[in-house]
């Protein structure tokens, strides 16, 4: 009961842990450039998640004054703020790996990054 | 002469710079060019007067709109921070004035301002990330570095260079988001993002969650091993770095990783402080990988053909010097890697600007194709020499003392197991740049006879490269020059000890 409580607890760690490998063993192990790249966004959100996590305080309200009344329990702002500039970063990523992506394919005709390997290697033995 | 917003005026001046280069327009280079050479100048002056005030009055903190630094952003300005804003506003320049004939040849005319743009934001994150006390700051500047110092290679509109910068874009955002787990899991035991704050925290309680700390260090120190390009974790600097135009690699390869250099010794020694990280035993760890890259980059740089490959190949098992040294965790130890930071963005640069001189003027880049270009290329090739001498460890030059330091360090921490690695690796160097220099100067020419021309080279292109190549005959006579300014910023990481 005590496991499955502190697992209840802990939910959105073990989330952001699991979305974290995740997103790592999609951008390794996928050929696909695309692939790699949505799996960077999951790498992205799991980080995220794990901060606004760190921020919660439970039973808190958002920390606006007099908002919660009498209640002096304030949620952590710090991370969550933090984490605006984090997507703001994470877009930015996106967006030009995106455009890479599309470069590659005009240049190979293919986004598989195994297929443009064979293509590269053949142009240099020739 | 003595306001403390001097620091930010740099890197506002930086900004702003790239923020004009494009409204001034596609078609007016020459103002362009005019107003990049009074820019640097004039933030290299102003890092100057930093650095003599912090010389003469201590080091100083700047927090950001008053904000208190619980909450706020803040830089530091101490001897360290300081000297390696002049060392890379330095480098900076005279990469850049060698650009501005050679980026002619690499890109298109109608992308200058684009690439001068994005030189100028790199150079504004990399200073930032070398003043900044605040981890998230930190990161927010590394994703600005590591976006600029792609895009700077995927410039030029060639298939090789996008794949290359894809490549370093992945594996430099897995690097990045490790050091976001890494300054979360920091941020859960301490709340503080402030290194000095975080760092007060972390010694009181590091007893208390040590495998919290221990894993977020691995973090870290794992991403930034990607973007430094430690021995396993280098896979992307080949390509990246020999694909790229030639001033764009000499920036990457000189000071860029540099940078996340700075940020490993800040996290290991400033954050962690040196007890904490002892007793952890991360030192240790970080010797053994530096000391397989210090063989494998010079083993994997004797196989290569293209000249900027190799040269590429050989910044790996330089790297392993600068982590050898600051993973023995002693002062020598850390001033040697500072130290040699110094010498090889020097000796590097040199070598790639006069390897870049050579592709622009001939189209060669195979090593094979090189006999006889002493005498077409004399100054060129004498740069390269020397800087290639310099690689090897001939006395002299300054690559020679940056080991001998290194040399004594191991010494003093009582491995001397590291001696005879650092030996195998300069015999390992001499293997692939002699033959360079032999064929250079001794081999007769394919196509013609071996008659002494000058290099008909641009003066703006030869001025920056020898200038490289008297600084690293200056600083191999004198490495007291240097040395002591080193010495001055190492005790700022010992500090709480």
């Amino acid at each position: 009961m005590e496991v499955l409580n502190s697992i209840i607890e802990h939910i959105n760690y073990i989330g952001a842990v699991a979305l974290f490998v995740i997103g790592l063993y999609t951008v390794l192990t996928h050929t696909n450039l695309l692939k790699k790249v949505i799996g960077i966004n999951i790498m992205e959100t799991s980080i995220f998640l794990f901060f606004v996590s760190i921020g919660y305080v439970h039973d808190g309200v958002s920390p606006i004054i007099n908002l919660g009344g009498d209640r002096v329990i304030y949620v952590n702002p710090l991370p969550s703020a933090l984490i605006l500039t984090g997507i703001v970063v994470a877009v930015s990523i996106t967006a030009y790996s995106l455009s890479l992506i599309m470069k590659l394919y005009e240049a190979y005709g293919t986004m598989d990054i195994d297929e443009i390997m064979e293509l590269r290697s053949e142009a240099t033995n020739e | 002469m003595n306001n403390i917003h001097f620091p930010v005026y740099i890197l506002l001046l930086l900004l702003a710079t790239a923020v004009i280069i494009p409204l001034v327009g596609k078609d007016s280079f020459p103002k362009i060019k005019r107003m990049m050479m009074t820019v640097l100048p004039v933030t290299w002056v102003i890092s100057l007067v930093t650095l003599m005030k912090v010389y003469r009055e201590g080091s100083f903190i700047y927090n950001f709109g008053n904000w208190s630094e619980k909450i706020g952003v803040q830089f530091v300005i101490d001897e360290f921070s300081a000297l390696m804003g002049l060392f890379i506003l330095t480098m900076a320049f005279f990469i850049i004035l060698y650009s501005l004939k050679d980026i002619e040849h690499e890109i298109e005319s109608d992308q200058f301002s684009g690439y001068y743009t994005l030189v100028f934001i790199l150079l504004f994150s990399m200073l930032g990330i070398t003043f900044t006390n605040d981890l998230f700051n930190m990161y927010v500047f590394m994703e600005i570095l590591s976006l600029t110092s792609c895009s700077i290679i995927s410039i030029k509109r060639k298939k090789d260079n996008y794949m290359a910068s894809f490549r370093y874009l992945v594996l430099n955002t897995i690097g990045s988001l490790s050091v976001l787990l890494g300054i979360a899991l920091l941020y859960m035991v301490t709340g503080h993002l402030n290194i000095t704050e975080a760092a007060r925290n972390i010694a009181e309680i590091w007893r208390i969650y040590p495998s919290n700390i221990l894993v977020a260090v691995g973090f870290m120190l794992t991403g930034m091993g990607i973007k430094a390009a430690v021995f396993p974790l280098h896979i992307w600097l080949p390509d990246a770095h020999s694909s790229a135009p030639t001033p764009s690699s000499a920036l990457l390869s000189g000071v860029v990783v540099k940078v996340y250099i700075f940020t490993v010794i800040k996290i290991l020694f400033k954050l962690m402080g040196i007890n904490i990280v002892k007793s952890l035993g991360v030192p240790a760890y970080i010797t053994y990988f530096a000391a397989v890259g210090m063989i494998m980059g010079s083993v994997f740089a004797i196989g290569q053909k293209d000249i900027k490959r190799m040269l590429a190949y050989s910044s790996v098992a330089q790297i392993g010097y600068i982590f050898l040294g600051l993973g023995l965790a002693t002062k020598q130890g850390l001033s040697a890697a500072l130290f040699h930071v110094i010498s090889h963005a020097l000796m590097k640069s040199a070598l790639f600007l006069s390897a870049g001189a050579i592709i622009y003027k001939k189209g060669k880049r195979d090593i094979r194709d090189l006999d006889g270009i002493g005498y077409e290329m004399p100054i060129t090739m004498v740069v390269f020499t020397i800087a290639a001498f310099g690689m090897i460890g001939i006395p002299g030059i300054n690559g020679f003392m940056s080991k001998i330091y290194l040399s004594f360090a191991v010494l003093e921490a009582e491995k001397p197991v590291y001696l005879a690695i650092i030996l195998a690796s300069s015999f390992l160097n001499a293997i692939y740049y002699l033959p360079i220099i032999i064929s250079a100067f001794l081999k007769e020419g394919k196509d013609r006879k071996n008659v002494m021309k000058m290099d008909d080279l641009p003066k703006r292109m030869i001025i920056p490269m020898v200038c490289i190549a008297l600084g690293c005959i200056i600083i191999g006579f004198y490495p007291q020059l240097i040395m002591d300014l080193v010495e001055k910023a190492v005790p700022t990481f010992f500090m709480g000890n």
